[in-house]
This record gives structure tokens, C-alpha cells and sequence, in this order.
């Protein structure tokens, strides 16, 4: 059995994990943890770490011990380098809750790449469990912003992705609000979306790495995609319905745009992949998979293929590393310009305020 | 002037002559009869008949009298021949005749008087009044019960009393043939004594068994007697009806109190009242009683639903109660039977009744419905506490 640990860092990566949480319960109603168990497919740990206490008690289906405050802060203000202070200053407490939740053999540390306590805190906790559990794979699923949340928010992001990937993590899972957004409507209910579908994208992940498969894809094959590329890809997700139950259609669904955490074309982008096909014995045509598979291998690197005989209409879980991210360095280009804008206008600020004080420069005060 | 002296002098004159003239007056004579203590009144003239001294020699003794005055004349008169009293009527006397004797006690007289003296009126004499030293009798018969049943003993009791002044002689009842409604079981006819002195009455006692039920006419029962001259009377009593009923049964009524509930494994009694509705005995009273389903859920642990009597009289009743233990909850039925006799004739009764064991009380059964809920409640609170933060 695998033993899995997911954390959630700052208010967004404790978000998706109580959606996972929520997942597990079954995933149908806000009264599903008091008539339900979680199920997790393999031996799941869970921790939600935040420094702003509020944050924590949002949280509905993640228990209260779960959930840890990292004491004597009221959040950072989005403030990577105060969050930096606070992870350091409370490193070890964080590190015992970890351990008390055992050996693992993969860790995902969710986070937002642009609030303050998720980007400041995951890239050092990334570098802390990769010095303390020795063969642990760790991942990390990183949300991208919405582009027009603010200079600082895409100042963050950019700096704690490249934090997070100088501390060699083991992958990284790219979330883009951004292109999410365009699938629901106001921005709760797209938040609540994205949450659920990285929610559910992860637990079919684990399910099928920790399941008897008909065609087998594991751990080591995961972490073989991941480290593929630039070390970060992101997941798709198609499930067939019954008017349209065809296999090859869901796996090419899967690999849509459309269906992907983070916009990309996966034919001419995708390093390494990793498909994994769920469904009744009736749908899983082993000829049409390998077909397809063939197909998207021509086109990029490695591909590994899993199947899981499942009763249920097909299910289709793509996980694949970029090999090129052109959206990526768009955001970057913003990022600096928006660090560039917030420079100049502290520069002018600055100017403005010195300009004032000159007034006053040789003057006493006299009472 | 003259003329009205002559006329005031007539006037005068006229009733004194009229007055002097009676001892010249006309006679006329009346015929009637007479008993004996009767008499007539003719004027201030009194005549009683005394006796009928000898019809066959004709022969009466006769008394008269006048009111207001000391004439008074006993006299024998033969018939046929007349005798003046008084001085006779032609001088404002009497003049009887007897005209003929008709027997002791009846006589035709004639009377001749004065014209004036009017119509001769009859009158019963002192002596008439006074009473007479005759023997009466009264009799009665009569049942000593007017409920009578086929089967029943009747009890017929006889009295004659005298309640006359001389005694009854000669007395002889006279009852009529055996009825055939009854079957005569001792002391008939009845008898009783010959002479009967004034208030002495004698009885008689006879026995029957009514046979044939239906309505009975009893007849007058006739005694008859003589008095001291001979002189034969009779009297009877009077005639009456009855009803002969049925033969009497008798009738058991088995009478069970409501048995309350019983608890498991707890006990009830059961009383049992055998009452003879009927009108007659019951002989040989066999009870059984028996519960069903016999699967041992209930048992008598003291006393017995059966029981025997050899009698039970009409409007009597015996009781007796059982206790039960019921160790297994349900619904029994109790039967109860009776079979009694009466004149060879076996009849039965039969009761039933229903008797409930109560299901074991878990007293903490409540705790069945209250713990699910108490532990959805904690299960609730601590999923709530658990996710509580």
C-alpha cells in the first residue's frame, strides 16, 4: 500500500486539500463527515498548515488535527520574506507534526504559487522533508493567479516557482486559475471548481499508482514522467458519458485543453506522459489504447499507459511534464513588468516624499 | 142570625157524631201469611206467630197484643176456626182465622178488624231477632303452594269450622273423583269428624304430585250436616284455578371474574361462582376446566378449575378460585365445564374465558430506542468535535 502524504500551505493549498478531504468522504454533501468515512484508496495523511488562523477555520471536512497554526502569526501580508521568518522560526514544530504522520513514499505540498504563506512556506517545506525523508518523492501542485489579482501576487508567483523548483522537487503540477476561470462563472464558484477538479485528479492519481492494473503504471513511473521536461507538467481528466462511451474519444478528450489544469498543447509541449484508463472490462479495448497511445508517443517522449478495470464508464487521467511552457514565460514577462511598475512607483513615492521632507531640511522646530 | 147559630151548631155537632159512631164501624178482613217469629201489625193491633204447634193437627200457638195498653193474649188456635181477640172485630178487636198451615214454619191467617185499622204490615218479632241455636259451617280447601310444578307435592288441607250456636251433626265431606291432573299420594278422601260442636272445626290432610302440566279447575269440595231437628244443610267451598307449570330443571350459571392481566411470571386467581339459576336442584355437579394452548405457558399452582358438588339447591351457589402462574407470554383460553344431573337427565354448561400473560417488561427497553440515538448524537458530536477547529 502507498503511503501518501498531502499538505496543504496557506489558504489556497488548504482549500483543495479539504476538497480533497470532501472527496473522500464521497464528495456529495456538507453533511457527508458526519454519516460518512473517508476512503481513501491507499494510506492518506493529511495536514493543513497556514499562519493565519481564520484560514484554518474554513476548513470543513480536514479535522482539527489536520489543521496547524503556525503560532504567533496572523498571516504574512503576502509577504514571502516575513513567511520565510515564520517558517524558519517555527521549522521544527511543523516538522514534528509531519512526523507524526509516519514514513511516506510520496508527498504533494499544495500551495498557491502567489499568496504568502503558501509561496514563502512550501519551497523551504519542500527542501525540509526532502532532507528528512531520504527516498520520498515529493510533488508539488502549484496554483498560478488570476493575471489581473496584482503586481505582488505575480511577483510571488514568480519567485516561488523558481524557489520551488531550485529546491528540487520532485515535480511540479501546475494549476492556472487564470485558465480555469473561464469554465465557471463568478469567482466562488470558480475557486470551488478548480478545487474540486484538482481534488479529484489527485485521488484518481493515487487510486490507479496503488491499484492492481491491467497494464501496470506505478510510483517509479510517475516520478519518471515528472522528471521529465522542464520537472513540471500538469494533469487532464475526461470521463466519458453514455451517449459518447468511446475509449479513444476519452483519451483524446483528456488531452484537450480544455480538460487540462494548465493551458497547453500536449502534441507539440508534452516531455513525458503518463495515461491512466479506468472503466467497465467492456470499454477497455486494449487495441484502441495502444493506438492512441502510439499516437501521442510519435509526438513526444515517453509514454506510460495504466489500465484499470473498474466497473463504470471510462475514465481517463493524463499526467505529463512540459517540455516547453509558453504561457509560463508570459506570466514571468508580466510578473517582471508588474515588479518593474511597483518599483518605479515606490521610486516615485520615495521622490515625492523626499521632495516634501527637503522643505523642512535646515529647519528646527521651535516651540 | 139563626141560620149562622144553626150553622156553627152543625159544625160543632157533625164530628161528634161522626166520633160516637166507630164501635158501629165496618169490618174488613185481610189474608197473609206468616212465619214463625214473624208478626203483623194491624192498627195499634200486634199478632206474632209463635209455633207451628202440629201441622198435622192444625195447631198454632200465636201471641197478640195491643201498644199502648195491657191487652195481651197467648192462644193455641186450631185451623179453620176463628177467634176473637179483644173482644172480636165487631167490637174493635181482632178476629183471626187460621186459613192454612203449610208446613213447621208457614202459616196463612186471615184477619178481620175494623176497617179504619188499614192494611195488616209485617214485622220480624223480638224474638225473631234474637238468634237462633242452629249449627253454620264454613269450609275451605286449600293449597299449600300456588307454584306448582309437574313433579311437585301439593298439600290440599281441609277445614270445617261451625260457626253456628248448635252443633253441626251428621257432617260428611263430599270431595269430588281424583283429578286426574294429580297422582294422589296419601290421605284421601278426606275425613274428618261427624259432629262439630259450635266453634269446633276439624281438618283434613291429603297429599298429591302434580302429573300433567296445564291449567286445573279444583271443584268446590261440599260438606254437609244436620242440626239438632234433622235438618240437613250443606256448604261448600269455593272452586279455584291453578296452573300446573313445567317440570322444574334446574339451570347452572358458571360465573368467571375478569382475570386481569398477568404479569410474566407472575400469578392470577381466578374465582369461579356455580350458580343454580334454575328450580331445581342440580345433582352430581362434575366441573372441568382446561387452558389452551397447553404449551405450559400457564399452570395452576394452587387449587383446582375443577371441582365437584353433589347438590345445588335452586338459587344456591358455590364458589371456588384457582391461582395460575403464567410463564409464558400470550393469549389462553379458559374453558370451564359443568355436567350435573336432575331426574336422570344429564345437562352440561360451559364457559369460556380469556386469560393474558403480559410480556416480559424490559424495564431498560427504552434504552433500545434511546442508545441508537444517543450514539448518532455522539457519533455527530464527535465528527463535530473532530472537525471543529
Amino acid at each position: 500500500m502507498l503511503n501518501v502524504l498531502i499538505i496543504g500551505v496557506g489558504q489556497c493549498g488548504n482549500r483543495i486539500l479539504d476538497a480533497i478531504n470532501k472527496e473522500a468522504f464521497g464528495g456529495s454533501t456538507r453533511l457527508s463527515k458526519y454519516y460518512s468515512r473517508q476512503k481513501f484508496p491507499s494510506r492518506v495523511e493529511t495536514l493543513a498548515i497556514n499562519t493565519a488562523v481564520n484560514d484554518l477555520k474554513e476548513l470543513r471536512f480536514t479535522s482539527a488535527n489536520d489543521r496547524f497554526h503556525v503560532p504567533n502569526l496572523h498571516g504574512v501580508g503576502a509577504n514571502r520574506t516575513v513567511g520565510k521568518q515564520g517558517f524558519w522560526n517555527n521549522q521544527d514544530m511543523i516538522m514534528d507534526e509531519i512526523e507524526k504522520r509516519g514514513d511516506f513514499d510520496i508527498a504533494f505540498v499544495i500551495t498557491s504559487a502567489s499568496g504568502g504563506t503558501g509561496s514563502s512556506f512550501s519551497p523551504l517545506l519542500i527542501h525540509e522533508l526532502k532532507n528528512q525523508y531520504k527516498n520520498i518523492s515529493v510533488i508539488g501542485i502549484m496554483v498560478l493567479p488570476f493575471r489581473e489579482e496584482g503586481s505582488i501576487y505575480l511577483q510571488n508567483a514568480a519567485f516561488s516557482m523558481r524557489d520551488m523548483m531550485e529546491v528540487e522537487t520532485d515535480g511540479l503540477i501546475l494549476v492556472d486559475n487564470q485558465y480555469l476561470k473561464r469554465a465557471s462563472g463568478d469567482i466562488a464558484t470558480a475557486y470551488d471548481n478548480i478545487n474540486n477538479m484538482v481534488a479529484q485528479r489527485i485521488l484518481f492519481l493515487i487510486e490507479a499508482l496503488d491499484n492492481e492494473m491491467l497494464s501496470v503504471t506505478d510510483l517509479g513511473d510517475f516520478k519518471t514522467v515528472m522528471r521529465g521536461g522542464m520537472g513540471m507538467g500538469t494533469i487532464g481528466f475526461y470521463q466519458a458519458d453514455k451517449k459518447t462511451p468511446s475509449l479513444a474519444s476519452a483519451i483524446d478528450n483528456s488531452l484537450k485543453p480544455s480538460n487540462l489544469l494548465y493551458p497547453s498543447n500536449v502534441y507539440e509541449e508534452a516531455a513525458r506522459a503518463m495515461i491512466i484508463i479506468q472503466g467497465s472490462k467492456k470499454y477497455l479495448d486494449v487495441d484502441v489504447i495502444t493506438t492512441v497511445v502510439e499516437k501521442l508517443s510519435s509526438n513526444i517522449g515517453h509514454v506510460f499507459k495504466g489500465i484499470v478495470v473498474k466497473k463504470g464508464l471510462p475514465k481517463v487521467l493524463s499526467v505529463f511534464t512540459l517540455e516547453q511552457a509558453p504561457e509560463l514565460e508570459q506570466m514571468y514577462a508580466l510578473a517582471a513588468q508588474a515588479i518593474q511598475e511597483e518599483k518605479n512607483r515606490k521610486n516615485r513615492s520615495k521622490k515625492q516624499l523626499d521632495d516634501a521632507f527637503a522643505y523642512i531640511e535646515d529647519l528646527e522646530e521651535i516651540y | 142570625m139563626r141560620l149562622i147559630y144553626l150553622a156553627v151548631l152543625v159544625l160543632l155537632i157533625a164530628p161528634v157524631m161522626a166520633g160516637s159512631g166507630d164501635d158501629d164501624g165496618e169490618t174488613t178482613s185481610r189474608e197473609f201469611s206468616l212465619r214463625v217469629d214473624e208478626g203483623v201489625k194491624i192498627g195499634e193491633y200486634r199478632v206474632e206467630l209463635i209455633n207451628v204447634v202440629s201441622v198435622m193437627d192444625g195447631l198454632i200457638e200465636v201471641k197478640v197484643w195491643k201498644r199502648v195498653s195491657e191487652f195481651e193474649d197467648w192462644r193455641v188456635m186450631e185451623d179453620h176456626r176463628d177467634s176473637n181477640f179483644d173482644e172480636g172485630a165487631d167490637r174493635g178487636g181482632l178476629t183471626l182465622t187460621v186459613v192454612e198451615i203449610f208446613d213447621d214454619d208457614t202459616i196463612r191467617m186471615r184477619a178481620e178488624y175494623r176497617d179504619d185499622y188499614g192494611y195488616p204490615r209485617k214485622y220480624t218479632t223480638e224474638r225473631g231477632l234474637a238468634p237462633k241455636n242452629l249449627p253454620e259451617l264454613i269450609v275451605e280447601k286449600k293449597f299449600d303452594r300456588t307454584d306448582i310444578s309437574v313433579n311437585d307435592e301439593v298439600k290440599v288441607t281441609v277445614t270445617v269450622k261451625n260457626v253456628g250456636n248448635d252443633t253441626a251433626r251428621n257432617v260428611l265431606i263430599f270431595e269430588t273423583p281424583p283429578l286426574s291432573q294429580f297422582r294422589y299420594l296419601a290421605g284421601y278422601p278426606p275425613k274428618i269428624k261427624s259432629q262439630l260442636a259450635p266453634k269446633e272445626s276439624d281438618f283434613a290432610v291429603y297429599s298429591m304430585v302434580a302429573v300433567t302440566e296445564g291449567e286445573v279447575l279444583v271443584p268446590a269440595l261440599v260438606v254437609s250436616y244436620a242440626d239438632a231437628k234433622g235438618n240437613i244443610a250443606s256448604v261448600s267451598s269455593s272452586s279455584f284455578t291453578i296452573n300446573i307449570k313445567p317440570k322444574r330443571k334446574p339451570n347452572l350459571d358458571l360465573i368467571v371474574e375478569p382475570v386481569p392481566p398477568i404479569e410474566h411470571g407472575g400469578t392470577g386467581v381466578i374465582n369461579v361462582t356455580v350458580l343454580n339459576n334454575g328450580e331445581a336442584s342440580a345433582y352430581r355437579v362434575e366441573i372441568k376446566g382446561e387452558t389452551t394452548p397447553a404449551d405450559g405457558g400457564i399452570e395452576v399452582t394452587k387449587g383446582s378449575l375443577g371441582k365437584t358438588y353433589f347438590e345445588i339447591a335452586p338459587g344456591a351457589s358455590e364458589n371456588y378460585s384457582a391461582t395460575v402462574k403464567g410463564s409464558r407470554s400470550g393469549n389462553y383460553t379458559a374453558t370451564i365445564k359443568a355436567n350435573y344431573q336432575s331426574d336422570e337427565v344429564i345437562m352440561q354448561k360451559e364457559v369460556s374465558f380469556e386469560i393474558i400473560v403480559l410480556e416480559r417488561p424490559y424495564k431498560y427497553l427504552y434504552f433500545v430506542l434511546v442508545l441508537p440515538v444517543l450514539l448518532v448524537a455522539f457519533w455527530i458530536f464527535r465528527r463535530y468535535k473532530e472537525y471543529k477547529y
